[in-house]
C-alpha cells in the first residue's frame, strides 16, 4: 500500500523507550531517537494499518487509527456499473 | 558522486538475505549440521518482526503420517490444485516431512499446541489431515535460537546486488536503510530468503516486494512459473479485510447464492472461479456481491484464533478485528490482489541456476515447481506457507554447508562492487524525476484488477502490459530523497520487472489450467502446456523458453 492515511497517536508519557514498536513496523514507518529513547513515526504514509506497533506496546503508548477508505482496492467499479 | 556514504566490508561462509522463518530456519539448520560454519542474516527490516510467518493466521499444515502415505496427497494436489504442474517427488518430500518439522519447530521455540498425551493438538480437515496453531512469536522465539547458535545478524540493510566470480556467487551489496552505508559482503554461498512479490497492494502478509527476485534476475540465474504470481482473496471492501473461505457464501444483488455457479463441492480454498464469478456479477449488473453466512461460526477466520491459546497472535488478532468491524457496514465483498510470485527456479536442493545461490520460502515456491499451477502459499493449501519456508530451509541446509566448506572465500571483482555502488544509488544523484510512487501506482494499475491480472484474456494483457511498459519507461527516471525512499525506488524497479514478466508469460500459455485463467483458453491444454515457462535476462534482455514437465518419470499423470 502507498499513500495512505492511517493516523498514529502517540503517547510519549506512557512510553518507557523499549523500542519494541520500531522493531515490530516491517515498512519502516518507525525509525528510533536513540538520544531520547523514543519513536519517531517518520513515515506515516507507508502505513499498512497492521496494528504490530500497537500490539506489542504494553503500556498503551500508540494507538494506529486506520483509514481504511485512503487504501486502493484497484477495481474498476466505475466501468462495471 | 554526491551520495557520501560509509562502506563496510564484511566477509561470511553463508550469508543469507532475509530474515523471517525460512532464513531463520536456514541459519538454524545450517549451524546444527556445520557449527564451524559462519551464518550471517542480513535483513532489511528487522529479523524476527520481518517475512510472512508472524502476519498470517498462524495455521501449520499437519499429515497423519500413521494413516496416510504422502503420495496420496501428492494425487490429491495434482488433481485438485496444482493441475499436474508440480514436482511431485518434491511435494511427497515435504509431506514425508511434515511431523520432523513441527518437532524442529518446537525445538527451537515456537508454541505448537499439544494434548496431554504429548500430542499435537490439531483440527481435523479430512480423514488423515489436519491443520495446528502456532503463536505468532515463531520467529521472535526462532531468531533467539539462531542467536545462541551463534548466527550474526544484521537489520535494517538490504541486500540490492549479488557478486559473481567465475559463474559461481561470490557474495552480494546492500545499503544500511538507516544512514546508507554500503556493504560489500564476500561469501562461499549466498541464500535468498526475501519474499516473494506482491506489488505492495494488500497488506500484512502480502510483504514482499520482489527485491531478491529481481537481484537473482539481474544476476542471470533462471525463474520458473512467474505466470503464477497472481493470487487474490475476497475482502470487504469498508475495511479491506481477507475473507477466508468467503467464496463459499457468495450472494448477488437478486439474492442468488452464485457460489453453486462454480463450485459443486467445499474446495480447499479459494480459486480463481470465484474472483471471475465476483468479475461477471459486477459486469452483467447483478453487483455488488455480497457475503451470507450460514452461521456465525463460518464468518471469516476469527474462530480459528480461538481455537488453540496463542496470546501474542490474538491480541493482534483482537485489534485488526475490532477496528475492522467499526467500518464494516455491510457484508459486500470484492477481490484484491495479494500477487505471490515466488519464481526463482530451484532444484530439490534449493540451489538456483548460479553454484552457490539458493533460494528459500516464497522467493522460490514456484520456482521450485513443487505446487505446480499455483501461486505461492497459501496457494490453496492453507497452513503450508510457514511449512513451505521450513522445508525449504531444511532442504538447503546441507548443500549450502558443503558448497560453503568447499569452496574457499571467493576473490570480488572491484569492478562489479562499483558497478553495484553507481547503480544502487543512482536516484538519490538525479536533480529531477519520477518518484517511486509514481511507477508503484502505474504497476499497481496493471497489476490490481481483476480482469488483468486473474481473468485474463490476450486483449487485456496487451492492454495491462502497455501499462507496466509506461512504468518501465520511468524507472530510470526515479529519484529519491534519502534512504528509505532509495529503497522504494529499487522495489519499484522490481515490481515492475514481475509485473512485465507476468504479462509475458500470461499471454505465451494459451491455457487455463489450476489458478491460471484465462477467457479466451478456458481449458486445460496437455497436449501443448504440461510445460513450465523458463524466463532468464541475457545481456540484459528478458529471454523467454519452456522446458517440459517430466509427467512420464512420475506415478500421478492427467486423464488421457
Amino acid at each position: 500500500m502507498i499513500d495512505t492515511k492511517h493516523e498514529i497517536v502517540f503517547h510519549p508519557e506512557k512510553c518507557v523507550g523499549c523500542g519494541l514498536c520500531y522493531k515490530a513496523c516491517f515498512v519502516d514507518v518507525i525509525r528510533w531517537d536513540e538520544e531520547n529513547k523514543k519513536p519517531v513515526f517518520k513515515y506515516v504514509e507507508d502505513c499498512e494499518h497492521c496494528f504490530y506497533c500497537e500490539s506489542v506496546c504494553k503500556r498503551g503508548a500508540i494507538e494506529v487509527k486506520p483509514n481504511y477508505a485512503s487504501e486502493r482496492l484497484l477495481q474498476h467499479f466505475d466501468r462495471y456499473r | 558522486m554526491k551520495t557520501q556514504v560509509d562502506r563496510k566490508t564484511l566477509s561470511t561462509d553463508v550469508l543469507i538475505a532475509g530474515g523471517g522463518v525460512g532464513g531463520l530456519t536456514a541459519a538454524i539448520s545450517i549451524k546444527e549440521i556445520a557449527p564451524e560454519l559462519d551464518v550471517l542474516i542480513v535483513e532489511k527490516q528487522t529479523c524476527g518482526y520481518g517475512g510472512k510467518a508472524n502476519k498470517g493466521g498462524g495455521v501449520l499444515q499437519y499429515f497423519d503420517l500413521t494413516k496416510m502415505d504422502p503420495w496420496d496427497f501428492v494425487k490429491y494436489h495434482a488433481n485438485v490444485i496444482g493441475g499436474f504442474l508440480g514436482d511431485q517427488e518434491l511435494l511427497a518430500k515435504y509431506v514425508s516431512m511434515n511431523n520432523h518439522m513441527l518437532d524442529k519447530l518446537t525445538e527451537w521455540g515456537a508454541k505448537v499446541p499439544k494434548n496431554p498425551d504429548g500430542t499435537y493438538n490439531v483440527m481435523p480437515t479430512g480423514p488423515a489431515t489436519a491443520i495446528i496453531g502456532v503463536d505468532l512469536d515463531i520467529t521472535l522465539k526462532m531468531r533467539r535460537t539462531a542467536e545462541k547458535l551463534g548466527v550474526k545478524i544484521i537489520d535494517k540493510v538490504a541486500i540490492t546486488d549479488l557478486l559473481k566470480k567465475d559463474g559461481k556467487i561470490a557474495g552480494a551489496t546492500g545499503f544500511s536503510l538507516l544512514d546508507g552505508t554500503f556493504y560489500e559482503i564476500t561469501a562461499k554461498a549466498v541464500i535468498m530468503a526475501t519474499g516473494s512479490q506482491n506489488y505492495r497492494i494488500g497488506s500484512m502478509w502480502g510483504s514482499g516486494r520482489g527485491d531478491g527476485i529481481a537481484a537473482v534476475y539481474r544476476a542471470g540465474a533462471e525463474l520458473r512459473n512467474v505466470e503464477f504470481g497472481n493470487f487474490a482473496q475476497l475482502v470487504r471492501v469498508r475495511s479491506h479485510t481477507e475473507v477466508v473461505y468467503g467464496e463459499n457464501f457468495m450472494y448477488n444483488a437478486k439474492g442468488e447464492h452464485i457460489t453453486k455457479n462454480f463450485l459443486k463441492e467445499r474446495e480447499p480454498d479459494i480459486s480463481s472461479k470465484a474472483i471471475r464469478e465476483w468479475y461477471w456479477a459486477m459486469t452483467n449488473g447483478t453487483g455488488p456481491v455480497h457475503l451470507r453466512f450460514d452461521s456465525p461460526q463460518s464468518e471469516g477466520g476469527a474462530p480459528l484464533s480461538r481455537l488453540w491459546d496463542r496470546p501474542y497472535g490474538q491480541e493482534f488478532w483482537r485489534l485488526n478485528h475490532e477496528r475492522a468491524a467499526a467500518v464494516d457496514t455491510d457484508t459486500e465483498v470484492c477481490p484484491l490482489l495479494i500477487g505471490e510470485q515466488s519464481p526463482i527456479k530451484v532444484g530439490h536442493d534449493m540451489q538456483t541456476t548460479i553454484p552457490g545461490l539458493y533460494a528459500i520460502g516464497d522467493a522460490s515456491y514456484c520456482g521450485s515447481a513443487a505446487p505446480g499451477a499455483v501461486p505461492a502459499p497459501p496457494g490453496r493449501n492453507r497452513g503450508s506457507g510457514i511449512l513451505n519456508a521450513v522445508f525449504a530451509g531444511i532442504s538447503c541446509a546441507e548443500s549450502v554447508a558443503n558448497h560453503a566448506k568447499s569452496n574457499p572465500l571467493p576473490e570480488v571483482d572491484k569492478e562489479q562492487i562499483e558497478k553495484s555502488f553507481t547503480r544502487v544509488f543512482a536516484p538519490l544523484e538525479r536533480e529531477s524525476g519520477c518518484t517511486c510512487k509514481d511507477v508503484i501506482r502505474k504497476v499497481q494499475e496493471a497489476m490490481g484488477p481483476m480482469e488483468y491480472s486473474v481473468y485474463m484474456h490476450a486483449d487485456r494483457i496487451a492492454q495491462a502490459l502497455a501499462i507496466v511498459l509506461e512504468a518501465k519507461a520511468l524507472v530510470p527516471q526515479m529519484k529519491a530523497v534519502d534512504f528509505h525512499d532509495l529503497l522504494s525506488c529499487h522495489e519499484a524497479e522490481a515490481m515492475v520487472l514481475s509485473a512485465e514478466m507476468h504479462y509475458r508469460a500470461a499471454e505465451m500459455r494459451k491455457e487455463s489450467r489450476g489458478w491460471f485463467l484465462r477467457e479466451d483458453y478456458p481449458e486445460m491444454d496437455n497436449k501443448n502446456w504440461l510445460k513450465w515457462i523458463i524466463v532468464k535476462n541475457v545481456d540484459g534482455e528478458m529471454t523467454f523458453s519452456t522446458e517440459d514437465v517430466p509427467i512420464e518419470k512420475w506415478p500421478v499423470k492427467p486423464m488421457a
